[in-house]
């Protein structure tokens, strides 16, 4: 049906939406001690990418609900 | 304290850690004792002094070298920790860092209260604070301590200096009271706690240090207490009118009730030099900041633990370099060494 459809992209909307929010606040504190300790050395550029995408997977948390949603639940 | 304070935070700390890495390693200091003064030089060349050894080589030679570009290199690296900082943690900092004004401000007094040189006085001067090394150093000039007061008529520390009637120890006592008075108005404003917390056990320390000093001058009841300096942490008001009416022996067993005794414990009776007590509690006031520091690291105190953990260093290795120059023992020189 279509208001269903409707209901699951919106689920899907709000998924990938809120997991995004989650992981920007996140990445926003190591992101700025990154940027701290590479201002200081440049060693820690590589140590601080890596921190700093950590909070990254909750986006691609979010993002697989999304994809579950649409192509799973969206599909029936 | 908030989430966004923290992250205010993050990017002040994640660089303060990074610079505390580079500070001269602990271990470094008794090797430095097999070493003659240019080695010394070379090492500190190497390991954040390079710009400011180049840079003053040309000026200076020897312990006058070393002393130069250690000042400079202190009071470079506490203006760099206030241009990088932000909001709460740049007033923080920059309110903290007046004790640089004060010593300064004490500096110029006593060198013209003595009759000392112009370069003489320089020597001393670490512009970390608010007033810049140019406005200082021009300061420096004038002829007499009068003249040296007027010129600070405009800077908050003026209510400390005038009414001079040529009583250098109350002006003193005047700009420390009104430095930690300023101090806690400030740390109180913001409402930082923890900065708070480790204000007050500063002041316990130094009032510590200063009742030793007096107890051990012989000095009255009465003037002892005007000189303490209140708002600590244990040492309340009370505190300093008992404190200062025992005599030292019974001082010493009275300190048994604080916490501070635990630094301080290990004393032999007899008390033959204060500076083993004030490198005692020099030391617990820096475990102190660096374990309250860990506790907390998304706050002001890793700032503060940086702070004190430079200063230190640049006062270890003056130590260390004047020690060999005037050839004193190398285990005199140890027991003046805080690690």
């Amino acid at each position: 049906m279509v208001v269903d459809a409707g209901f699951i992209a919106i689920g899907a909307g709000i998924a990938v939406g809120l997991a995004g929010i989650g992981a920007g606040m996140g990445e926003q504190a190591i992101g700025a001690a990154a940027v701290g300790a590479m201002a200081e050395d440049e060693k820690f550029f590589g140590k601080g990418l890596l921190m700093t995408v950590i909070p990254e997977s909750i986006a691609i948390f979010g993002l697989v609900v999304a994809l579950i949603l649409l192509f799973v639940f969206g599909a029936e | 304290m908030g989430v966004s304070n923290n992250i205010k935070y993050a990017y002040i700390v994640a660089r303060v850690r990074a610079m505390k890495s580079k500070l001269i390693p602990r271990e470094m200091y008794p090797k430095f004792m097999n070493m003659d003064i240019p080695e010394i030089t070379r090492y500190i060349e190497e390991s954040g002094y390079k710009k400011d050894v180049d840079e003053l080589g040309k000026k200076y030679r020897g312990t006058d070298l070393i002393e130069h570009a250690l000042n400079q290199n202190l009071a470079l690296t506490y203006r760099k920790l206030i241009e990088v900082s932000q909001d709460e943690a740049n007033y923080l900092i920059t309110e903290y860092l007046r004790s640089w004004d004060i010593w300064n401000i004490k500096t110029i007094l006593r060198g013209k209260f003595s009759g000392a040189s112009e370069d003489e006085i320089l020597e001393d001067i670490v512009s970390g604070g608010q007033l810049r090394y140019r406005d200082i150093s021009e300061i420096v000039k004038i002829g007499t301590i009068e003249g040296v007061i007027a010129s600070f008529a405009k800077t908050p520390y003026y209510k400390a200096l005038e009414g001079y009637s040529g009583d250098l120890a109350r002006i003193e006592n005047a700009l420390d009271l009104l430095y930690y008075s300023n101090l806690i108005n400030a740390v109180t404003s913001t409402g930082n706690k923890l900065f708070l917390k480790f204000l007050k056990t500063e002041i316990d320390l130094k009032n510590l240090k200063m009742l030793f000093r007096m107890k051990r001058a012989g000095m009255e009841r009465d003037e002892i207490i005007k000189l303490l300096i209140p708002g600590g942490m244990e040492l309340k008001e009370n505190d300093f009118v008992r404190l200062a009416s025992l005599s030292m022996s019974d001082f010493v067993r009275a300190l048994e009730e604080y916490s501070y005794w635990n630094a301080i414990s290990d004393i032999s009776g007899e008390l033959s030099s204060l500076r083993d007590i004030e490198m005692r509690l020099d030391k617990y006031g820096l475990t102190y900041a660096s374990r309250i520091s860990y506790y907390y690291p998304l706050s002001i105190l890793p700032i503060l633990d940086y702070i004190l953990s430079k200063k230190i260093e640049v006062d270890n290795v003056r130590i260390i370099v004047r020690g060999k120059e005037t050839s004193l023992p190398d285990d005199i020189i140890k027991a003046h060494l805080v690690m």
